[in-house]
């Protein structure tokens, strides 16, 4: 065997997908050969690094949530919007954005969450939120009153909880208004106004304020992106699978609502 | 498509949901887009099961994702080359970390990078095999290539990830 037929099939001889005869020829091949043996050595410390190095992954509480949701509805089973013709709905709104901008807000909101994620990951009011918005995914369980009319949502909180949450109509920006929900969070009962964008469902919950005004934090967990903000006199958590950047243009619209 | 029938699918495929969602993840390369993607496939596959027979249903499950993600990849060619680097692949130094460990991680980040830069058509191959542990006939199917296809990709797509950690002397080819 040559050193040029030798090195074609190194790579299916490590994985033994050759036949028995070349994994035979192969084999003594590189008993004579220091150069091809080196090459098969560099190869399969290759292989092993990328083994080491990157790992299987699990699939999140999230997109169990959401496939178990999608199973249980009907509509599961008509076809759904082609891949192409979702995207395309999405895109041109980016193309508005100068591409610089762009990356530079996606690049650091990005880091920005992966920084909180580290120094935040012990609050305990965070999670009880986040597993809050899971719950809410499962079916049946993200609205008590089902409506896109904001006039609706404002006066059913009314005498259910004793503040009132902003509920903007955000509509016309891709971003729509679903219903409201009341849980309870931490010991009190939290109003949940619940927006979607595309598939992707976005709770915002709102506290009275405590403590001083602090400026907007950020930060992510199991996959979700969690931003808190403080607007006359309530603290406002926005919880949603969306990408972080989709979901800070969607909080910059409900401020200005 | 009746009740037995979802039953029978979240049986038999949901169990693959793993493997699909890492697939996803790495031909992607961001969490939110491979979960869209994943569930955007699990979607398609329950309406093309009826066409599933008894089989490798991981194989059958993958080439639904491997499709998904291929069409998006075509998609976003010119984007997703911008935003090719999530949020788990980031991580900062620790001031207290022995210099193995950060050998470790430059060597980490170098491969991951040199795993960002294959074709697409490259890295699925290397994630089939390398990670995902699948047999070239397995790998032949989920892509759609014969099994030498196969062959040859892993063979180059593993000469330049080892030029990239300067283990191979050879130029890739």
């Amino acid at each position: 065997m040559r050193c040029a037929e030798c090195t074609e099939l190194l790579s299916a001889y490590m994985d033994e997908e050759l036949t028995r005869d070349e994994q035979q020829e192969v084999h003594e091949h590189l008993t004579t050969c220091a150069e091809c043996s080196r090459e098969e050595q560099a190869l399969a410390l290759t292989s092993r690094r990328i083994k080491e190095n990157f790992m299987r992954h699990s699939t999140p509480d999230v997109l169990k949530a959401r496939i178990r949701n999608a199973l249980a509805q009907d509509d599961a089973f008509t076809p759904a919007t082609p891949i192409s013709a979702r995207t395309s709905r999405v895109w041109p709104r980016w193309s508005t954005l100068a591409a610089a901008g762009l990356v530079v807000a996606v690049v650091s909101s990005t880091i920005t969450a992966t920084l909180v994620r580290r120094s935040t990951a012990g609050s305990t009011l965070a999670g009880a939120i986040v597993d809050s918005h899971i719950r809410s995914l499962m079916p049946g369980h993200l609205t008590d009153v089902v409506s896109t009319d904001q006039h609706q949502v404002i006066p059913w909180f009314n005498g259910r909880v004793d503040l009132s949450p902003a509920v903007p109509n955000l509509d016309s920006t891709g971003f729509l208004l679903t219903g409201g929900r009341i849980d309870y969070i931490d010991g009190r009962a939290v109003p949940v106004v619940t927006y979607k964008r595309r598939q992707h469902v976005i709770n915002v919950y709102a506290r009275r304020a405590e403590g001083p005004t602090t400026s907007a934090t950020n930060e992510s967990r199991n996959g979700f992106h969690m931003i808190e903000w403080q607007s006359g006199g309530l603290d406002y958590w926005a919880v949603s699978d969306l990408n972080s950047a989709e979901l800070e243009q969607f909080i910059a619209l409900f401020k200005r609502g | 498509m009746s009740q037995r029938d979802v039953d029978r699918f979240e049986r038999v495929v949901l169990p693959h949901l793993d493997d699909a969602y890492t697939l996803a993840r790495y031909l992607v390369r961001d969490e939110h887009d491979a979960q869209d993607l994943v569930q955007d496939a699990v979607l398609r596959a329950l309406r093309y099961f009826d066409g599933y027979r008894d089989g490798d249903a991981r194989a059958w499950l993958l080439a639904i994702v491997r499709n998904c993600c291929m069409t998006w990849l075509r998609q976003h060619r010119d984007a997703s080359k911008v935003l090719s680097f999530d949020s788990g692949s980031l991580s900062l130094a620790d001031p207290g970390e022995t210099d193995t460990r950060a050998i470790q991680r430059s060597e980490r980040a170098a491969l991951a990078r040199a795993l960002d830069a294959l074709p697409d058509e490259f890295r699925e191959v290397i994630v089939l095999r390398e990670i995902q542990e699948l047999s070239y006939k397995e790998i032949s199917d989920v892509v759609g290539v014969p099994i030498g296809t196969v062959m040859s990709r892993l063979a180059r797509g593993r000469k330049r990830l080892a030029s990239a950690l300067g283990l191979d002397a050879k130029e890739a080819s």
